[in-house]
């Protein structure tokens, strides 16, 4: 076994990077505090079961696994929400509502989604809202991320897309496919697929009105127009009261001047099994990749034996840092000024030391020459 | 700036023919520079020209915004970009082929099976529940069955001629493959309009060569 190897997608912090990443950290939950977001650490090492009903099974799957000594299956956390929606429905249960939750932790996965996100543990920045429903919710959490992209300096960078898992789903209802055949049409959308689409569309025995909606779905995407096309053409109450819902939320960007942020993307169709209503993903110029996603999760919390509503996201520390990194050299940020202490005479030395320690300057210790 | 990949070889013509009957044109000089990254005339567009199975690679990280690829590789890659739109070009097909076709069900034990595609292959025999060796190869498949390497194949196929030459016979089609336009997830949000004017233009030009 060669010691100098790491295993794949870990990596070493240091330096200017590493404070870099401090300072990110710092900023967000600083605005978490701002919106009144408490702190919470959850077990780093926590029942492979837990994330298993928290995650769903497909997700669940990629984390690392091992076993306690009572044959338990284990696991090392691939998420930090399947931990605090089972606080919140145990420990947390009597505390008034809506709580608010935030942390800053690292989470393990043995596989990435995609070939580009290499890391394999990565810090994710992340809050939820539980025990409040509706737009006001939602837009609480939205404005939140935003709040904390602008404030760590990507105000010019970033777009978070929004969507509601409904819209999709009314369509769904309406043709009652078998669960592949859902599986499928939802991947087809999900990468916008459309040739493919009208083949698959094609050889089912499906009403014109809904093959149609279902196809022109992978293309919406943009921003208020999108949602009035989708309300011309959908014919389903469930995804109309879903768009309706996604309206009044594009209504309230709008006026607060922030459109320029968001995007609507009907087609955004990848977390259909976890969201219950409004879904959304962050990306930043300069990451090929999402570097956060959220959404409301009304059902999760339900496994642990008290449903209710809930909302959060997360954002990869790891991902924010190495955009920013790269602009790191520009910045150039202020060095303070290091007293150089000559350990020549010990005890004269030191009490220098600890007398500017007092006085909170920065030392540095040189050993005799 | 938009950079699109482009799979060097049999797509390459195609594509930058139909690239510039969409209005993108690259200036015959810098075609015929041996340049990897060249931009075309308006300055809007970077092209670059790597193998096939490294145009999903640049995308998915988003290097490249854009790329033009065979479903073939985006389906062997499973390569995770927004596939919005099918080119028509080169058009194929990804065939199980074998000198007796009926060795595929004969062979009970276990079917040994030549490709270059070899995740498109486990996972084709897989849903049928036909256990296979997967062999993978780089070239020249068709060899292999005459040489008793393999007792199928699992390949590109265009007009058919080399499979005949081969003495290799279609056992069945496992899908269609043509050209298809990638989009980097985040690209695809964050130039939407550039991407979306792109999209337009190339579907405009694909819509009048199929009503033609």
């Amino acid at each position: 076994m060669l010691l100098s190897k790491l295993p794949p997608g870990m990596r070493y912090y240091l330096g200017a990077e590493a404070r870099l990443r401090r300072s990110v950290e710092d900023t967000a939950m600083s605005v978490f505090q701002g919106w009144s977001y408490e702190e919470i650490l959850t077990p780093s090492v926590d029942y492979y079961a837990l994330f298993e009903q928290g995650m769903g099974t497909s997700e669940a799957q990629s984390s690392f696994r091992f076993t306690d000594n009572d044959g338990q299956l284990l696991s090392l956390r691939p998420d930090v929400t399947s931990s605090v929606a089972r606080v919140a429905a145990t420990l947390l249960a009597e505390r008034e509502r809506p709580l608010r939750l935030c942390y800053a932790a690292s989470v393990f996965r043995q596989q990435q989604q995609s070939h580009a996100e290499w890391r394999r543990e990565n810090t994710q920045l992340g809050c939820e809202l539980i025990g409040a429903s509706g737009n006001s919710a939602d837009l609480e959490v939205l404005l939140l991320a935003a709040e904390i992209l602008q404030r760590i300096g990507l105000g010019e960078k970033f777009c978070i897309t929004i969507n509601d898992v409904g819209i999709f789903n009314g369509l769904l209802n309406q043709l009652k496919p078998t669960a592949a055949a859902r599986e499928t049409l939802r991947s087809l959308i999900d990468t916008r697929d459309i040739a493919q689409l009208q083949c698959f569309l094609d050889g089912q025995s499906i009403a014109a009105s809904t093959k149609d909606a279902l196809a022109r779905l992978a293309r919406f995407t943009g921003k208020r127009d999108v949602l009035e096309s989708a309300r011309e053409i959908i014919d389903s109450p469930v995804s109309i009261a879903a768009i309706d819902k996604l309206s009044r939320l594009w209504q309230v960007i709008e006026s607060l001047g922030m459109e320029n942020y968001f995007e609507v993307d009907l087609a955004d169709v990848s977390g259909l099994d976890y969201y219950t209503g409004l879904s959304f993903k962050v990306f930043v110029r300069g990451v090929g990749y999402r570097v956060g996603r959220g959404g409301r999760y009304d059902d999760l919390t339900a496994n642990f034996g008290n449903a209710e509503s809930a909302v959060g996201f997360v954002l990869s520390l790891d991902s924010l840092v190495e955009v920013l990194g790269r602009d790191v050299s520009t910045n150039g940020t202020s060095e303070p000024k290091i007293y150089s202490i000559e350990t020549s005479e010990l005890s004269g030395s030191f009490s220098e030391a600890v007398e500017r320690r007092a006085n909170n300057e920065q030392i540095r210790i040189e050993p005799k020459q | 700036m938009i950079t699109i990949a482009i799979s060097k070889g049999r797509m390459q013509d195609d594509a930058t023919t139909l690239l510039a009957e969409a209005g993108v044109s690259l200036s015959p000089a810098a075609l015929a520079s041996r340049k990897l990254a060249i931009e075309d005339e308006s300055g809007e567009y970077r092209f670059i020209f790597v193998k096939p199975a490294d145009v999903p690679v640049y995308v998915e990280h988003g290097i490249a915004d854009c790329g033009i690829v065979g479903r073939d590789v985006l389906l062997e890659t499973e390569a995770d970009v927004l596939l919005p739109l099918d080119l028509g070009i080169a058009r194929c097909q990804i065939v199980v082929a074998a000198m007796d076709p009926k060795v595929i069900t004969r062979a009970f034990g276990m079917l040994r099976v030549a490709t270059k595609y070899s995740r498109i292959a486990s996972a084709h025999f897989g849903q049928r529940g036909i256990p296979v060796e997967i062999i993978p190869l780089s070239g020249s498949v068709e060899l292999a069955p005459a040489l008793g390497l393999s007792d199928a194949i699992v390949d590109l196929v265009e007009t058919g001629r080399t499979l005949k030459e081969n003495g290799l016979k279609i056992v069945e089609v496992i899908t269609e493959s043509t050209g298809r336009l990638v989009v980097n997830r985040a690209s695809y949000q964050l130039k939407a309009n550039e991407i979306s004017r792109l999209t337009q233009s190339l579907s405009r030009v694909i819509e009048g060569a199929n009503v033609a």
